[in-house]
């Protein structure tokens, strides 16, 4: 009990700790693309007279443009799954022997319809390195957005000949962003009862998100310059103008969305046929501030059906099934997924692999379904301690942010 | 002569009484007891709560063996070559049975172990304890109030299981006017052919807590015997009686049974011997009715087995 106290007294401290990490920079982090051209899109030298002005005429493309890829990036930055183990011993009353339910360390990502037991702490501590790289497949090195100016004749269209044919001009920005997320998580996990879990996730994160962009116009025709009068290019950066390179962004650290869990395990050790079956509850609280790009900045609730059954002591498969309602965006709400087991291949060394998927039914383009596939080892070396890993590599790279892959180390202990 | 014999009797006397003063704790003083857990399981940590409700004055230490036999027996090496506590409070089948193999000369009491006459043997007198089995009265008496016109109990067991239950169980049913028809397996595949042959020759069925006749195809073929012909299953757990048997009778809780064995120990302590003590049953049971069953085997639970009932499967 005393080994309890002192667990929960030094997650305070770690929560306070979390909770009192500033922000070097107070600039918003999430409107750093946005804000990449000083927040009013890009801006041209004014012609000299008797030219009319051109100077805004590429003004709200482009913020049209930045704003959209700002969206996409910031939207898609969330929070990876977590989990506890199952370790310990179950009771068979019939026979009156324990029964290991360690046949596996458990799962790394997705969930077993097993609990942790009555009276259990778990706490789990892990780091988790994001580096994005793809943003619907394509290089977040290398972007390229494409501003279209506005209509100058008022005829509705861009002329593509004619003295107004240099409606047709663009402005090509191409962009790389690096975009990086440290993710610390504690994550505890509380047996109410033999059948019934509560617990949290408490992410602190570093985000480092830093954009460089190089604008150049171009006539219809992919010449440099765009359209000219003589010498003089209608379209033009000088002095006066916004710059065309810009750069912009910056690091953040702090408290990430907390994420208060439970999990409830309505059927066990039922007959030889139907699966162990538990129900999760998860609330993602709105606490890490989304202005800095450390939270979502809505509240998520999710229900979620696992089943899982353990063959011949070692080999667990599971599934999972639920929906996640976005309470602050509709078009966020998903369809969450996960197929996969666990293998308890020693009896210190567990495989877990799977598929895990998130399905948005009214997403907004970006990221609409994404698949990855996880795979990771539990070690048993001592005791109650484990230590984990995990990779989740993305499945399909074209929809949505996405990194190469995501490894994961942790270290957990089970009081 | 005759005085020196007499001042040697006294004598030794005097020092078996100190002998035996020493090794009880003195009235005010806390008895030393060392609780070795089989495994970290949440009944039995039920267990240890309702000893220690009971032997409330003791001095308990605990140690997990965490389902590890050898770890169970390096702690109990350790434990001899130290000062020995005035009593082992042994929790779980496998703590008994390292208890069994390493101490002689300390009282043991055990909590949480089914048919702990498997593991301890004649010679083992320092050891009593609650066992978690459930009376063998209380189970033959609620499948005759369930069925009156029940004569005939069959029952499968494996004999080197559970052959000492079934022989006590056989003198109960006789006291209790019916007949216990018991066959013998040897292995869970013996369990059709055993069934088979009872066919027609009973009136109910009885699940013992035998590892032999409990392998799932055992379980479910004395389940289907219930339905073709339509007789009672008196099954172990709760589990069971969701599977489809009539009645699931086991032991009301961790407990319970741990509040039984501190009960034990205050009378070791106080200068019984354990070998005066017999092993306890499950005071409280829980009792599941399955009423879907009762249905299908057009049997009408009596109400007096549905009020002490503390589920009814409906």
């Amino acid at each position: 009990m005393k080994v309890r106290l002192r667990a929960v007294l030094n997650l305070s401290l770690i929560l306070l700790l979390a909770g009192s990490v500033r922000p070097a920079d107070a600039a918003d982090l999430k409107d750093a693309i946005r804000n990449l051209y000083g927040g009013q899109g890009i801006l041209l030298e004014p012609l000299p007279l008797p030219f009319p002005s051109q100077e805004s005429r590429f003004q709200a493309s482009s913020l049209q443009g930045l704003d959209q890829l700002n969206s996409q990036l910031t939207s898609a930055i969330g929070v990876p799954a977590f989990n506890s183990s199952v370790t310990g011993f179950t009771f068979d009353i019939e026979r009156g022997v324990p029964v290991r339910t360690t046949e596996s360390l458990g799962t790394l990502l997705t969930e077993r319809a097993t609990t942790l037991g009555a009276r259990k702490l778990d706490l789990t501590f892990t780091y988790t390195r994001v580096n994005f790289t793809k943003l619907q497949g394509k290089d977040l090195k290398d972007l390229e957005l494409v501003f279209l100016r506005g209509d100058a004749n008022g005829n509705g269209i861009r002329d593509t000949s004619g003295p107004f044919s240099f409606e047709s001009d663009v402005i090509r920005a191409r962009l790389s962003v690096d975009l990086t997320e440290d993710i610390f998580a504690l994550i505890a996990t509380y047996g109410l009862t033999a059948e019934w879990d509560v617990g949290f996730v408490v992410p602190v994160t570093h985000i480092r998100l830093i954009a460089k962009a190089h604008a150049a116009i171009f006539d219809q025709f992919g010449n440099p310059g765009g359209t000219k009068v003589g010498d003089i290019p209608i379209h033009r950066f000088g002095p006066n103008s916004s710059r065309p390179d810009a750069s912009g962004g910056g690091d953040e650290t702090g408290l990430g969305d907390i994420v208060l869990r439970t999990k409830y395990n309505f059927l066990r050790h039922y007959d030889d046929l139907v699966p162990d079956m538990a129900f999760l509850v998860e609330l993602k609280l709105p606490t890490g501030d989304e202005e800095r790009l450390l939270g979502t900045g809505g509240t998520n609730v999710t229900g979620l059906l696992v089943a899982s059954r353990t063959y011949a002591r070692w080999f667990t498969p599971h599934v999972n099934l639920g929906y996640e309602i976005d309470t602050k965006d509709t078009r966020q709400n998903a369809v969450r997924y996960a197929l996969g087991f666990d293998a308890r291949l020693l009896p210190e060394l567990t495989l877990a692999a799977g598929i895990i998927g998130r399905a948005k039914p009214d997403g907004s383009g970006t990221g609409d379904h994404i698949v990855d596939l996880s795979l990771g080892v539990k070690w048993n070396p001592i005791k109650s301690l484990i230590l984990r890993t995990n990779v989740q590599i993305p499945l399909d790279k074209n929809s949505g942010l996405r990194a190469d892959f995501i490894p994961t180390v942790g270290i957990e202990y089970i009081f | 002569m005759p005085i020196l014999t007499t001042r040697i009797v006294r004598l030794l006397s005097t020092v078996w009484l100190l002998g035996a003063v020493a090794s009880f704790p003195l009235p005010g003083e806390a008895a030393n007891i060392v609780a070795l857990k089989g495994a970290d399981v949440d009944v039995y940590d039920e267990a240890l709560d309702g000893f220690k409700s009971v032997a409330s004055r003791a001095q308990i230490s605990e140690y997990d063996m965490e389902g590890d036999l050898q770890r169970g027996k390096r702690f109990l090496a350790r434990l001899k070559s130290g000062p020995k506590p005035d009593l082992i409070l042994a929790i779980g089948i496998w703590a008994l049975q390292v208890v069994v193999e390493e101490i002689r000369d300390i009282p043991v009491v055990f909590a949480m172990v089914l048919n702990p006459s498997t593991v301890i043997g004649q010679e083992a007198r320092n050891i009593t304890g609650a066992s978690m089995n459930v009376p063998i009265e209380q189970q033959i008496a609620l499948l005759k109030k369930a069925s009156p016109q029940a004569r005939r109990i069959g029952v499968i067991y494996d004999p080197s299981k559970t052959g000492f239950l079934i022989k006590q169980a056989e003198r109960i049913a006789s006291d209790q006017g019916v007949r216990l028809l018991p066959k013998a397996i040897a292995s869970p595949k013996d369990s059709f052919a055993a069934l088979d042959a009872m066919q027609g020759e009973i009136d109910a069925l009885w699940i013992l807590p035998d590892v032999t006749v409990l392998a799932p195809e055992s379980v479910q073929y004395m389940l289907l015997f219930s339905f073709r012909n339509r007789i009672p299953l008196l099954g172990l757990s709760e589990n069971q009686a969701r599977m489809g048997a009539l009645f699931g009778l086991s032991f009301g809780s961790g407990r319970d049974i741990g509040i039984q064995a501190g009960e034990i120990a205050n009378e070791i302590l106080s200068g019984r011997r354990a070998d005066e003590i017999p092993f306890t049953t499950a005071r409280r049971l829980r009792l599941t009715v399955n009423l879907k069953t009762a249905g299908k085997l057009g049997l009408q639970v009596p109400k007096e087995i549905l009020d002490r009932a503390d589920v009814v499967i409906r």
